[in-house]
């Protein structure tokens, strides 16, 4: 198993180049493309969530991301220092009343590629679970 | 995960507009504002998204900005050679399902079809509100 365990400003510059080192590492465990893209896309979601919702980008705030890969899954801890968020508030972004708000469609693009999606600590915190598959 | 934006006009005012990369939270604004720079003479953007590896929910927020602001001028977007898993990205706001076209070819006969509409004043633009 591998680990990263980093803090980060919340500055959005600071996503792109941590989630290419979390790439570099995924690639020794040669995960299919498909998972790849949705443990890429729900990492870039979850911590730009975090920095814009959760902190309002303020950079003396930090979240702090765990992730753990192993043969089976990636897990992925991910935790503001905001005032936390109850998912039950936001609406479906794909009915037609929510279509023209920007609000919630990370959160819901996480529930559809994640196998396991958990909030904790207010909201303050998202653990997700991809279980992953080898390349053919 | 650096953006390539490649822009031809295919006719007066449709744009073949061809982003090679990813469309993420550091490339996704200027996607927007380069499109953008076509859109006072856009009558409508074509999108062929065969090279377009990625996209985040930052990058579909700004291809509904720029749907919403083509619409308000009577024009139309689509979207051509949408891979699988960008699709279930766009799927995540529905109204996209309507603009996916198959191939160039497609998008053009849905453009003629669409531009002599224009023309006949059968289609008006919509506000930003509906």
């Amino acid at each position: 198993m591998k680990m990263i365990a980093q803090r980060l400003p919340s500055k959005l510059e600071n996503v792109a180049p941590f989630i290419r080192e979390v790439l570099v590492l995924m690639k020794k465990f040669h995960l299919s493309e498909e998972d790849t893209f949705h443990i890429k896309l729900s990492l870039e979601e979850a911590l730009t969530n975090a920095m814009r919702h959760g902190n309002k980008l303020d950079p003396s705030l930090f979240v702090d991301v765990n992730l753990e890969v192993d043969e089976q899954k990636v897990v992925m801890k991910i935790r503001d220092q905001g005032d936390g968020f109850d998912e039950a508030r936001l609406g479906d972004p794909t009915a037609l009343e929510n279509s023209q708000k920007p609000g919630g469609r990370g959160v819901f693009l996480i529930r559809q590629l994640m196998n396991e999606v958990e909030y904790f600590d207010g909201g303050r915190g998202v653990k997700m679970v991809k279980l992953t598959a080898r390349k053919a | 995960m650096s953006l390539e934006i490649k822009v031809q006009e295919r006719e007066p005012g449709v744009y073949l507009i061809t982003p090679v990369g990813e469309i993420n939270t550091d490339t996704a604004l200027d996607f927007e504002k380069t499109s953008r720079e076509f859109l006072p003479k856009a009558k409508a953007f074509v999108f062929d998204l065969e090279r377009m590896t990625y996209i985040s929910s930052m990058g579909l927020s700004s291809f509904f900005r720029i749907k919403q602001s083509i619409e308000e001028k009577g024009g139309t977007i689509l979207l051509v050679h949408v891979s699988a898993q960008v699709q279930k990205v766009f799927d995540v706001v529905k109204i996209f399902s309507e603009a996916m076209m198959a191939s160039l070819e497609q998008a053009d006969e849905h453009l003629d079809s669409f531009l002599d509409d224009v023309q006949k004043g059968k289609i008006e633009p919509k506000s930003s509100s509906a």
